[in-house]
Formats: C-alpha cells, sequence, structure tokens
C-alpha cells in the first residue's frame, strides 16, 4: 500500500498541484485546507507523513504542528514562503521534522518526503548509551526501564550518535545520515532536534551528559 | 590664546569692547588733564600778574615818594623793597629781583638787593631785554624752577613776571618777582592720577559688563547649538527652552519649529520606506505560492516533453528556463528588500577563502563549460582563513564569475586569491568586451545592464551586483572594478581577516594599478569616476 500523505495548505491550485505531484511518485495524497480542522483531519486519515504550510487562515502551521506532535510523531515537513530564521525556528522547535521553501521543484519534495519515510536500519538489534537502551525492532528507548516516546527523526538522530559512542559527528555528518540531504543544509535542523532531544532524554537538558557539544565541531553521544 | 579668540565670539566681543573703551578714556582724559592744567595755570597767571602790578606801582610809588639824597639811604630803601614783596609759604613763593638794567653811563656803587635763595640765572637775557624795552608795562615769562629738597632736585613750573623802575638818584632798574607754580603742579598731578586710576577702574567695569551682558547674549546661541547638535545625532526630540517675547525667544520658537517639522518629515520618510520595503517583502512572499504551483506544473510538462509535439517541447523548455529566472528575481528581490529593511545579519565565522573559491567555480563549472569559458584559477598554496559569511561570499563570487562568463567573450577567466597581513582578497578578470567609463559608474546601480541592447542570454536579474556590493558593505569589506571596452574587466573582493578591523591595501592588484585608477565602491556609494 502506497504511503498516505496528508497536505495542509489553503492554497486550492498549489494542493492539488502537489497532489498530482505525489501520486505521481507513488504516494497516496490526502487534504485539509486550513488550520482548524487539520487536527481532525490528521486523526481520522491516519497520515503516514504531514506536509503542512506555515500560512494558514484561522490557526497557523506551527500551532497545528504543534498539536500533532501531542498527539504522534509522525513526521512532519513544513512548507515555507520564508527563509527568515525565526519562521524556520519556531516551526522546528513546534516539532516538525524539516522544512522546504517555496518555491521547489518536484524532486525536491518527493526527496525530502522519500528521506523522512525511509525505515530505520542497524546492524544491531539493540544499542545502549549512558542509562539509555535503545530498542532498534521496536522502536523504543528505554531509561531505567521506563519506555520514553521519540518521534521517528529523534530516534534515528539518537540512534544514528549512539551506534559510535565517543565518535564527533559534525551537523553536516548528521545532515547527511539522519536528514538524507547530501548537499550544504541549514544547521539550524540539526541543532534545534538536539535540544528537543535532550529535553527528552537528559535529567539536565542545560547541562546534557549523553548527548554532549564539542565546541566549533558538532556533537556527539556518551 | 589666538585659538580662544578665535573659537569664543565672547571674548572677542569683551576685548574689542575694552580695547575701543580704552581709546576713548585716554582721548578723553587727555583732555581733561589738559584743559584743567591750562585752567589753573591761566587762574594762576592773572592773579600773579594782578599782584605783580600792585607791587610795581608799589614800589614805584615808594621810590618817588623817598625823599633819599645819599648812598646809604638809598641802599638801605632799596633792600627794603625785596623783604616787603617776598613771600614764603607753602602756597605761594614769591622771590624778589632789583636788578640795575645795564648799559647806563653813571657810575653805580649800590648793590642790586635779590632774594636769598633765587638763582638769577633764571632770568634770561631775552626776556630783560623784553623787559626794558616795555615801556613800563607788566611782562611774565614761564619758567622751570629747581626746587633743591632732601638733597633732591624737582623740577617745578614758574613764572617770572618783569617790569622796569626808575629809582632817583640811581637810575633804571628791573623789578622781577619769581613766582612758584608747585602747588598747582600737585593739583594738576592729583588731577591727572584720579583720572587715571578712574580711567583703569571704568575699563575693568566696562570689561566686566561686557562679558555679563555678551555671556548673556551669547548663552541662548551656544545652548541652540548644543542643541542642533543632539539632533544632528538623532535625537529629534530634544528643544529648545521658549521663554518671554524678546528675539531670543524668537530664535527658540524659529528653532523649535524648525526641528519640529524635520522631525515629521523625517518620520514619514522612515514610515513611507518601511511600507515600501514591507511591500516589496509581502509581494515576494505573496507570489511565491502561485510561483510554486507554476514550477511543479512546469516542471512536469518539463519532464514530459519528449512526449510532445516540436512546438510544444519548445514551449516547456522556454516555460522551464523562465521559472527558474522568475524565481532567482524574486529571491534577489527579496535579498535587496531585506539589505534595505536593515534587516541582514552576517553569520560569521572563519574560513578557507580558497575552498569557497573552490565551491563557487565548481557550481559555475557547467556555464562554464557550456560558454566554451575556461576558468583558471591562482591560489595560495596555504589556507586562506578570514572571517565571513560563507554562503553570501560564495554567492557573491558565483555572481561575479557568471557575469565574467557571460560578457568573456569565451576567453579565459582567471580567478585569484590573495592574502596579507590584514585581508584577503578575490578578484575575477576576464578579457571580454569590457565596460566604457559611464558603463563602470553604473555597475552597482540596480536592474543596470552593461548594455541594453545586448541579448540577455543568461537571464541575470540586474540585482546581482547591487547584492554583492550589499554583502561586500555588510563584511566591512570593499569590491573594485576596474574596466576598459574590448580589454575586458577586473572585480576585486577585499575583506578584513578579522570583522570590523581596518584593513590598507588590498593583496591582490587590479590591472589598472598599472594604468589609471580603479573604481573603488568601499565607502558605500556607487563607484565613482
Amino acid at each position: 500500500m502506497n504511503p498516505k500523505i496528508l497536505v495542509v495548505d489553503d492554497d486550492n491550485a498549489l494542493r492539488e498541484m502537489v497532489g498530482i505531484v505525489l501520486t505521481a511518485a507513488g504516494f497516496t495524497p490526502e487534504y485539509c485546507p486550513d488550520g482548524d480542522t487539520a487536527l481532525a483531519t490528521f486523526q481520522s486519515v491516519e497520515p503516514d507523513l504531514v506536509l503542512l504550510d506555515v500560512m494558514l487562515p484561522g490557526k497557523d502551521g506551527i500551532a497545528v504542528c504543534r498539536e500533532i506532535r501531542n498527539v504522534s510523531g509522525t513526521p512532519i515537513i513544513m512548507l515555507t514562503a520564508k527563509t527568515e530564521t525565526q519562521d524556520v525556528v519556531l516551526g522546528l522547535e513546534a516539532g516538525a521534522d524539516d522544512y522546504i521553501v517555496k518555491p521547489f521543484e518536484p524532486s525536491e519534495l518527493t526527496a525530502r518526503i522519500k528521506a523522512r519515510l525511509r525505515p530505520i536500519t542497524s546492524v544491531e538489534d539493540s544499542v545502549s548509551i549512558g542509562p539509555l537502551i535503545l530498542d532498534v525492532v521496536g522502536h523504543q528507548v528505554l531509561k531505567d526501564g521506563a519506555q520514553i516516546s521519540l518521534t521517528p527523526l529523534e530516534f534515528n538522530l539518537l540512534l544514528t550518535l549512539a551506534q559510535k559512542p565517543k565518535q564527533v559527528f559534525t551537523r553536516e555528518m548528521l545532515l547527511e545520515k539522519v536528514w538524507g540531504y547530501h548537499y550544504k543544509a541549514d544547521t539550524r535542523l540539526v541543532n534545534v532536534h538536539v535540544q528537543r532531544l535532550r529535553s527528552k532524554i537528559e535529567e539536565d537538558p542545560d547541562n546534557p551528559k549523553i548527548v554532549t557539544t564539542v565546541r566549533g565541531i558538532g556533537y556527539r553521544a556518551g | 590664546m589666538l585659538s580662544l579668540f578665535r573659537r569664543s565670539v565672547q571674548a572677542r566681543a569683551v576685548a574689542t569692547t575694552v580695547a575701543l573703551s580704552g581709546v576713548l578714556l585716554i582721548a578723553l582724559g587727555g583732555f581733561l588733564s589738559f584743559s584743567i592744567g591750562n585752567g589753573l595755570f591761566e587762574a594762576r597767571l592773572s592773579q600773579v600778574l594782578a599782584e605783580s602790578e600792585a607791587a610795581v606801582i608799589d614800589v614805584q610809588n615808594t621810590f618817588a615818594a623817598s625823599s633819599v639824597n645819599d648812598e646809604v639811604a638809598l641802599q638801605t630803601l632799596m633792600n627794603s623793597v625785596v623783604p616787603k614783596l617776598e613771600a614764603t609759604g607753602v602756597a605761594d613763593t614769591r622771590r624778589v629781583a632789583l636788578l640795575r638794567t645795564p648799559g647806563q653811563s653813571s657810575i653805580q656803587l649800590l648793590q642790586s638787593p635779590i632774594s636769598a635763595d633765587l638763582d638769577t640765572q633764571l632770568i634770561s637775557q631775552n626776556f630783560r631785554a623784553e623787559v626794558r624795552n616795555s615801556s613800563g608795562r607788566v611782562l611774565y615769562q614761564s619758567i622751570q624752577l629747581t626746587n633743591s629738597e632732601d638733597s633732591l632736585t624737582q623740577l617745578s613750573p614758574g613764572i617770572v613776571v618783569g617790569s622796569p623802575v626808575e629809582i632817583p638818584l640811581a637810575g633804571k632798574y628791573e623789578l622781577y618777582l619769581v613766582f612758584d607754580l608747585s602747588s598747582e603742579q600737585q593739583t594738576l598731578d592729583f588731577v591727572q592720577q584720579t583720572l587715571l586710576i578712574g580711567g583703569l577702574a571704568l575699563i575693568f567695569i566696562i570689561g566686566g559688563v561686557a562679558y555679563v551682558v555678551t555671556g548673556w547674549l551669547v548663552r541662548p546661541v551656544k545652548v541652540a547649538a548644543e542643541v542642533s547638535e543632539e539632533i544632528a545625532d538623532g535625537a529629534l526630540d530634544v528643544r529648545l527652552l521658549e521663554k518671554g517675547e524678546d528675539v531670543i525667544a524668537v530664535l527658540a520658537r524659529s528653532f523649535n519649529k524648525m526641528a519640529d517639522s524635520l522631525q515629521q518629515q523625517i518620520t514619514k520618510l522612515a514610515s513611507v520606506s518601511k511600507m515600501q520595503q514591507r511591500f516589496v517583502s509581502d509581494v515576494s512572499h505573496e507570489l511565491r505560492t502561485p510561483l510554486t504551483t507554476i514550477k511543479l506544473a512546469g516542471d512536469l510538462i518539463f519532464e514530459a516533453r519528449d512526449s510532445l509535439d516540436p512546438s510544444l517541447k519548445r514551449s516547456a523548455e522556454l516555460l522551464n528556463g523562465q521559472i527558474v529566472r522568475f524565481e532567482t528575481l524574486l529571491n534577489d528581490l527579496l535579498e535587496i528588500s531585506r539589505y534595505d529593511a536593515g534587516a541582514v545579519r552576517a553569520e560569521l565565522e572563519i574560513h578557507d577563502l580558497n575552498q569557497v573559491v573552490g565551491m563557487a567555480v565548481a557550481s559555475i563549472d557547467p556555464l562554464a563549460k557550456n560558454r566554451g569559458s575556461k576558468i583558471q584559477i591562482e591560489l595560495p598554496s596555504e589556507e586562506v582563513l578570514a572571517e565571513f559569511d560563507a554562503r553570501r561570499i560564495e554567492r557573491l563570487l558565483r555572481n561575479l564569475l557568471a557575469n565574467a562568463i557571460e560578457h568573456g567573450e569565451s576567453k579565459p577567466v582567471v580567478v585569484a586569491v590573495g592574502v596579507n597581513e590584514k585581508a584577503v582578497a578575490v578578484s575575477v578578470t576576464d578579457s571580454g568586451v569590457g565596460m566604457g567609463q559611464l558603463e563602470l559608474e553604473r555597475v552597482f546601480d540596480r536592474f543596470w545592464r552593461a548594455d541594453p541592447a545586448r541579448k540577455r542570454t543568461t537571464g541575470g536579474t540586474g540585482l546581482g551586483l547591487a547584492i554583492s556590493l550589499e554583502d561586500t558593505l555588510l563584511h566591512g569589506g570593499s569590491l573594485d572594478v576596474w574596466a576598459r571596452p574590448g580589454q575586458g574587466a577586473s572585480f576585486r573582493l577585499t575583506l578584513p581577516k578579522v570583522q570590523g578591523s581596518e584593513f590598507g591595501e588590498s593583496p591582490l592588484k587590479l590591472p589598472s594599478d598599472q594604468g589609471s585608477e580603479p573604481e573603488s565602491a568601499s565607502d558605500g556609494t556607487e563607484a565613482r569616476p
């Protein structure tokens, strides 16, 4: 069965056009024209991924993103006309996995979606780092026996770091391994998601022990 | 002192006032002292003459009335004349001399009686001659008296009065009375001294008054100058205190009115300019959603172009190319509006300029191959480290390279990197069509193209160099250009190694360094001749 993609955008033409592109790429598109009904549509459709416009009538994309994140870890890609720091960072902090700046090409859109839907793979079935145990098969993280809920992206980020403890990953390396970017991309993606990950797994997110920053280079686990 | 004079209106006003009133006071004092001295002398003279006439008549009568007929009695009588006429005192001293007129035939044995402390040298021979010929009138002459007191010789003015006297039996004599005017001199000295002291005091008082008055007049001007300075520095709310109805209050009111209207104009302009920037930014954003749809549709059609008939296929290709161009234009417009709104922040990090140049060259390589241009790179062997926003500098270099390839007529394009202690530099030089002086002056203008008649082959937006210049200025660098028609053009970017630091010479030379001056755009203006 084709993966279901929920397209939340108020522009009829763009929504339909994105649908055509998605169908041509082998996805099943579902539509929602505004922010107020987005969560309800999300819950009834149960999509594999959400394409979410930032500028929506009624509830804006950032609020919708926060709502969906509260109930699900489903990948969210924001569609934004603005590249200004504030909008992008707000969207990522609200829980979006990635963002695409308008106007984009069909190939760019499908590549971003495929990167987010790619299954997480690992040679080991289970990886442990500090007090955490990552169950790769079950997509679960256990801390002292208790389960921590991570989005697929956060799980992938933590797994990538934990598979090679002590090794320092640059932001560019993480962008390639976790987000699937093969060219220069926005390093703020990494910064924001490391912060979100820390807030879930660290005792004290301001003083991290598991995922630490290596000043001027990047991050490492352990 | 001189500089104080130049700087301070007050100092100049006070000095001028003091100098002018000084001159006037000296003239006035001179006149007063002269007329007082004159008056004193005249009064004393008329008194002296009256006394003398009385004395002469008295002496004449004494001799006429006497009935002496022997020499001894006559001598006694003559001797008695002197003490009778003599007077001694502080205010009024009189010396007397009864001198025989020389040149008389009768033998004279009688002594001429003279006051004890009178020096007959004081009575000049000329004066005596005049007296002899005066036919009985009383004559006078001003003389200089010598007073010896406490072994100090003092000169004081005096008057000698003379008249001929006929003495029976003895013949012609001359009676001289010498008057001392030292008391008048003392009075005059005192008056002059008083005038001097009074004059000096008056000059000081005038100076003080001038200082206070000019200070009082200059202060509002000074305050106005300070307030203007503050307004010029951006404090548009500052105003002068309006008090009273005088000219200074009028100045303050006019000044405040001017400041009000200036402030209004500036605020209005600022809000208009903000609105305009906002509008450009909003338009750019609003255009993005329909452009996305157009782009997605165009791309699908373009991908399927091989199944279309030739004219539709060509249309799809043209559509695709123009969509790309439209998007670039929109991005450039948005970038310029960001610069205009002052909303641009450089993401500064230390980078190797060689690497950034390499990336820019790699990304432009397809265009160069397409045009048959070769790109020659001349890099230093070591890393060229400097603090800059790599994304912007790479974009800037891509733009310079694209321009060089577009106007380079397929001749090689040379990219060189240079470094010195304080700065790093990249130059992009082509040997193509070049530019004339007029074109050179406008090269950084928005939407300006080197040759309007030329086909727009690579589809630049006309904003490229304007953005490049903004990017350069954002880094505190300079973007210089050299060009000659038919010889090519060279653009040189120079950046400080450390942001915010000054750099002198660029590490690279433009071709013009062997010829004429380069165009510089380092100070934010467009290239100047």
